[in-house]
């Protein structure tokens, strides 16, 4: 689970998240060759299976069958056991997401800070459901569990920022700053 | 060789055995579902748990390997809650569906609650649900509600047939058994998951809800789908008729023989036994004049079938046997041969395709005799049989179960070559092109209505058993053969497949020594 700024594996992606996923599914040389490094990192190169598919996911916007396919190909796996890794995660997008992503924790004690009137008040203001994305592509809403911040009941991470002491109004600024 | 002591009793195993296996040597069995020995060790299902004197805690025996000095109790009140517990979790979300499951009566859930369950369940939540009956592919069919997840499916299809088309998705208690989306279950021994699956999870599309497994009489055999010649057992279904629409064999299963095919089988093979239950069967013996056909009693046929033998000369009669006909019957054929002077005898007719062969068991040899065939001095020139009797040098022809015009050959000289002949005799299973063309026609039994033994690729005589009555009036072909040579006025006192064994291991030195009971139930190889 990211719990910190910004994960430190991933190679500089060369598409931001959330643009259309390119027509073919294809990593670039370099990029190609730093699957090789990661792989060269342990003794059983599918250890590098993460941070690839962290890496699929950033360059494709999210994790689609086809690119299971071509990430199993890299590693002389089966789809199937690659598509056992993105199933298992959360993180990992099966279905393009928004360019945001708001993701409000409903754990204990944000539930108990108020979490019900943070994520009505999102899907109010957006217009969807949890585990939805608004129709110009732009948020992707979820609500998941704790993220280790429960000083600051009730939170959400947006993006790889996390947003605290949350109020309707002050989620509301910030879903209205989201372009 | 470590020793150890399991429930207080000593023993010594080879380095490397598990507690699970050297258990079972001294006949103690320690409850598992993922532990399978043909596969890698997983670990997953926690319920082979044993207690060990010098571990703190119960310890799964699976991953655990016998060593020097060890102390293994496997019966402790410890060992016997920890199952209880391990139970109640694999329970938790089964649909307890036993009634209409096709597993019960052969389930590992069922049997091993009984055994170490029989507890009140406390589970007070809704079950989640899952996808049911899904099929994987042709022969498979999913409920994922009664899988317990020991993931033995999806390492036998990435470590024995390395298709790796299973995983397990998600996570928790929503984790599931599945396929890669878009993609089938196609691998040639896709049917081996359904065996090996503990519960109703993994059910053969072929043979659900056809009979109960407690209706099934069973029979020790050897599939006659190549020249492997893969141990299997055959379940007959004959006790509740009225239910099976006229098909008695329910399914075929593999036995596992150390050096044949370990716990598999192929799905060719295990799937290939329609044919016995088939409304093609030939059920009684036949005479075809010109478009007349008459029904005829053995007693009938028999003499008729002596009459035709006798009015050719020796040199225009030939015999074209086959390398699916048991040892015994092919030893008759070459009785027969003897006794009419002939020489013409062969068994080869090329496939009209090649057949598919791999590393695991299948061969392309789809016969399961070649090698007998060969031993017993059979392997004449088939191709120019046909071009004699095509010819009008050979009058007289007795195919046994080939289809000579689907073969390899061009169909229209086979064609001709049938016609040509004076007498066409033909002896098989089912009706065919060919026996659509004979004079005589001669029902004989299948595999599984009879005794027999075949010999394997390596040289291994293996014998089948008799699971059913023949259907009809079908006989074996040595017993029909043994009939014909009698009433030719040859000397026959064999009257039971193993009265023929007797004879041919007496003559042929490959085979000499041999009995039935030396073969028993792993064959036996035959001398070089």
């Amino acid at each position: 689970m990211t719990t910190g700024p910004g994960p430190t594996h991933r190679t500089p992606p060369t598409a931001q998240a959330g643009r259309a996923a390119p027509a073919t599914i294809i990593f670039s040389p370099e990029q190609l060759a730093e699957v090789r490094r990661l792989q060269s990192l342990y003794p059983d190169k599918r250890g590098a299976l993460l941070p690839v598919l962290h890496m699929a996911q950033d360059t494709f916007g999210h994790v689609s069958l086809e690119a299971e396919t071509y990430v199993a190909s890299l590693f002389a796996l089966s789809p199937a056991h690659v598509h056992e890794v993105v199933t298992f995660y959360t993180l990992f997008f099966q279905q393009p997401k928004g360019r945001h992503v708001v993701a409000v924790c409903h754990n204990l004690s944000c539930h108990l800070a108020g979490a019900q009137r943070i994520i009505a008040h999102c899907k109010e203001t957006l217009g969807i459901d949890v585990g939805e994305t608004t129709a110009d592509g732009r948020i992707t809403l979820q609500a998941v569990e704790c993220l280790c911040a429960c000083e600051h009941a009730p939170m959400a991470q947006v993006d790889d920022r996390y947003e605290l002491d949350l109020t309707p109004d002050k989620v509301g600024r910030l879903l209205a700053g989201l372009a | 060789m470590p020793r150890l002591t399991i429930d207080g009793k000593p023993i010594e195993v080879p380095a490397g055995t598990n507690i699970i296996e050297a258990a079972r040597l001294l006949g103690i069995e320690v409850p598992h579902y993922c532990y399978h020995p043909g596969l890698s060790i997983a670990g997953q299902c926690r319920l082979c748990m044993v207690d060990l004197d010098n571990a703190p805690r119960p310890t799964i025996a699976c991953n655990t390997q016998a060593a020097d000095g060890m102390v293994v109790m496997t019966d402790t009140e410890r060992v016997r809650e920890t199952r209880r517990s391990i139970m109640e979790f694999h329970l938790i979300n089964h649909p307890l569906d036993c009634p209409v499951c096709d597993q019960a009566g052969e389930c590992w859930l069922q049997i091993y609650y009984m055994k170490h369950g029989l507890y009140d369940p406390r589970m007070v939540d809704d079950k989640v649900h899952k996808p049911k009956a899904v099929p994987l592919g042709p022969h498979v069919m999913l409920d994922a509600e009664r899988c317990i997840l020991c993931s033995r499916c999806v390492r036998f299809c990435d470590e024995i047939t390395g298709t790796g088309e299973l995983g397990i998705f998600h996570r928790g208690d929503h984790s599931e058994i599945g396929l890669f989306p878009g993609a089938d279950l196609t691998n040639k021994y896709s049917g081996n998951v359904v065996d090996i699956c503990p519960v109703g999870a993994l059910t053969d599309r072929d043979f659900r809800f056809q009979v109960r497994v407690w209706y099934l009489d069973t029979a020790r055999s050897i599939c006659q789908g190549c020249a492997r010649g893969c141990n299997i057992e055959v379940h007959t279904s004959r006790r509740r008729p009225h239910h099976a629409q006229g098909r008695r064999v329910a399914r075929l299963k593999p036995r596992y023989h150390a050096e044949v095919n370990r716990w598999w089988i192929c799905d060719e093979g295990r799937y290939g036994f329609a044919f016995v239950d088939d409304a093609s069967r030939l059920t009684f013996p036949v005479r075809r004049e010109g478009q007349a056909v008459h029904e005829l009693l053995w007693d009938e046929a028999i003499p008729a079938v002596a009459d035709a033998l006798r009015r050719h000369q020796p040199d225009e009669i030939a015999l074209l046997a086959s390398p699916k006909m048991a040892n015994e019957d092919l030893w008759a054929v070459r009785a027969l041969a003897e006794r009419l002077g002939t020489a013409r005898v062969a068994f080869r007719v090329p496939p009209a395709a090649g057949g598919d062969q791999d590393d695991l068991l299948i061969r392309a040899d789809k016969n399961p005799n070649t090698r007998g065939a060969e031993l017993l001095g059979l392997d004449g020139d088939a191709a120019a049989i046909m071009a004699d009797l095509r010819a009008g040098a050979i009058k007289c022809l007795w195919i046994f179960g080939h289809d000579v015009l689907h073969a390899a050959w061009p169909p229209a000289e086979a064609f001709e070559a049938l016609t040509r002949a004076q007498t066409l005799i033909f002896s098989g299973t089912n009706a065919s092109s060919v026996s659509a063309l004979a004079h005589l026609v001669l029902p004989a039994a299948a595999w599984v209505e009879r005794e027999g033994t075949v010999t394997n690729f390596e040289g291994r005589v293996q014998r089948f058993r008799r699971a059913l009555d023949p259907l009809g009036a079908a006989l074996p072909e040595h017993e029909l053969i043994g009939r014909v040579l009698a009433t030719l006025g040859a000397p026959v006192s064999a009257t039971r497949a193993e009265h023929w064994f007797r004879a041919l291991a007496a003559a042929v030195p490959a085979f000499a020594g041999m009995t039935y009971a030396s073969i028993g139930d792993t064959g036996q190889m035959v001398s070089p």
